[in-house]
């Protein structure tokens, strides 16, 4: 027999009378703080601390302690100049391939003196993967996973409620949204805690194209610190504007949410630990094997001139439309494969601060990561076509107003 | 043998369960942590026991992709014998629980019910009477804080008591008292 709700409710009503008994409610320290956080007058100040300390940690322990301060004096100082005397064949196609491509300077074959100009597999493929983005991934889901099991976000989730409403989602696409800051993979399925398929399309859609990964965000703090400013303000910029337009077009509810907001909790180390072990490992099985990969692709498509072709036929949108140097097409090759790899490349070329600012952009905005987009695929096919059609689009008008806007304020 | 973990967003099912397997899942304080499910396996006097941990769900009738993957599962389990399902119930929100773990009952599974974070009850100054609870239910009820590994040997050795329940027995115990 089954009961229709109205019975189940009724019974279960009956039941609770007879088997649970409230005390008085005590107002604890924990219930105290927990409305802090949540109330706007006093959970957005906080919010906006946590969040600017949560970015204060990752550049300063990421980008100035472990990669300036240990990897780069290990793989400039010691590795890349004893690879370089070691391996034999200076000048062969593996040689440029695995250690270094060097450059021709009046006729002279001349090796790298740094691992982001090197381009080998073995010297920035290596350097990008463990000696930049290690250490902000390790950092990143750290504070992650502290925040999750401390139980703040929900409470995130609460705050910014009304302004994701306006692109069609809710306070709980937070989640996604955060978790993809680490990697695009994992929150691409965190997408399905979003009710419709409306609003899972949009929030995929959003990540994919506007959501740097941690990799990315890494790698953008050591080789352009001044600009990640300027780049991270286009990105949620356009987050928010797209997100709008979206909103509007495509077809389907968004409908309202009821938040569960739990209490805080003491982080259990172990789990932290744990959890934080299985992220990162999780991360490099499929980070790695790409960065390597994509050095690979990038060298031998420069070696077999493929690149240099590519940017000639591509020279007049590069240039015309989007404002920036016709050799950032190899860069946009390599952003396919892995976006930090793209965004190490894009930092030896040369080019202005606001072509340079426009081109990460771009490499951002532009394809998700191959892996993202395997993801993205097994969710289902139409909604992959529905973004990529989005993000070809969006590639094309934001990649131009960019290139505007630099143009009125004098600097493109 | 087959044992399902199931119950409402952040109720500590995957905690439940990455105790009992020994497996890693992510656990997280806030729901939907679990969107997928997970299969592990415990060894249970001597005999391996597949173990899922299926994604929250506030009511069989499911709200979302990770709700309808829940619902499945549990479908999917009808066809196995000896299939258990631990409810995982949240100790202070009762009421909700049990809402769930009644149209569980009544799609005739074996169930046990687990009321996990006792501690956050305790706090709140709410006691459950279970021996109560397990009179008018017909089904095990045993207290827990999964996250500190408490209760949770008791779970698995009352899972033998777990049978399926006739919703009408319940309705009239349940309001025989009242």
């Amino acid at each position: 027999m089954k009961l229709s709700p109205d019975e189940r409710w009724n019974l279960i009503d009956s039941i609770a009378d007879q088997v649970v008994t409230y005390g008085k409610y005590r107002h604890t320290l924990k219930d105290a703080i927990g409305e802090l956080t949540v109330k706007p007058m006093t959970g957005i100040p906080i919010a906006i601390a946590v969040l600017y300390g949560f970015w204060s940690v990752f550049g300063s322990f990421a980008g100035t302690l472990c990669t300036d301060g240990f990897f780069v004096k290990l793989f400039d100082g010691y590795w890349l100049p004893w690879l370089q005397v070691v391996f034999p064949g200076e000048g062969s196609w593996l040689y440029s391939i695995l250690i270094d491509a060097g450059g021709m300077t009046n006729g002279e074959f001349i090796l790298s003196d740094n691992c982001f100009e090197a381009f080998g597999v073995l010297t920035s493929g290596l350097f990008v993967a463990i000696g930049v983005v290690l250490p902000a991934i390790v950092i990143f889901y750290l504070m992650l996973t502290l925040l999750e099991d401390i139980g703040y976000m929900p409470r995130l989730a609460v705050l910014i409620d009304t302004v994701l409403h306006r692109i069609g989602l809710h306070g709980y696409a937070i989640v996604p949204t955060i978790l993809s800051l680490g990697c695009n993979v994992p929150a691409v399925t965190a997408t399905r805690i979003l009710e419709t398929r409306k609003q899972r399309f949009i929030m995929m859609t959003l990540l994919a194209i506007f959501i740097p990964c941690g990799a990315q965000l890494g790698i953008m703090e050591e080789v352009i610190p001044d600009l990640i400013g300027y780049v991270l303000l286009y990105l949620v910029i356009g987050y928010f504007i797209f997100g709008f337009i979206l909103n509007k077009i495509v077809p389907g509810r968004s409908p309202e949410i009821l938040i569960d907001v739990p209490p805080y909790q003491k982080p259990m180390m172990a789990n932290v630990r744990r959890k934080l072990w299985m992220r990162v490992s999780s991360f490099f099985k499929v980070a790695v094997p790409f960065v390597l990969l994509g050095c690979v692709v990038v060298n031998v498509l420069y070696l077999a001139g493929f690149i240099q072709w590519l940017g000639d036929i591509l020279a007049p949108v590069f240039v015309g439309w989007f404002g920036v140097p016709k050799e950032t097409a190899g860069p946009l090759v390599a952003a396919f494969l892995r976006k930090d790899l793209a965004v190490a490349q894009l930092s030896v070329i040369e080019m202005t601060q606001y072509q340079m600012l426009s081109a990460v952009v771009l490499v951002s905005i532009y394809f998700p990561c191959v892996a993202t987009f395997a993801m993205m695929l097994k969710e289902g096919w139409k909604e992959l076509i529905g973004s990529v059609a989005v993000l070809a689009v969006v590639v094309f008008l934001y990649g131009g107003i960019i290139h505007l806007i630099g143009k009125l304020i004098g600097v493109a | 043998m087959k044992i399902l973990l199931m119950g409402h967003p952040n109720v500590g099912k995957s905690v439940f369960f990455n105790r009992l397997t020994g497996a890693n899942v992510i656990e997280s304080n806030y729901s939907g942590t679990t969107v997928d499910y997970t299969c592990g396996c415990m060894s249970l006097d001597g005999k391996e026991v597949e173990v899922v941990d299926v994604p929250g769900t506030f009511s069989l009738d499911p709200k979302d992709k990770a709700e309808e993957v829940a619902v499945a599962m549990l479908e999917e389990a009808k066809d196995t014998k000896d299939a258990y399902v631990i409810c995982v119930v949240d100790s202070s929100k009762l009421e909700r629980g049990l809402y769930l773990a009644m149209q569980i009952i009544e799609e005739g599974y074996s169930v046990i019910i687990a009321l996990n974070m006792d501690d956050v009850a305790e706090d709140k100054n709410i006691e459950i009477d279970n021996q109560k609870l397990e009179q008018i239910l017909g089904v095990p009820v045993v207290s827990t804080i999964a996250i500190e590994n408490i209760g949770i040997s008791n779970v698995i050795s009352r899972l033998k008591d777990a049978k399926p329940v006739d919703v009408e027995d319940i309705a009239v115990r349940g309001a025989g008292a009242a």
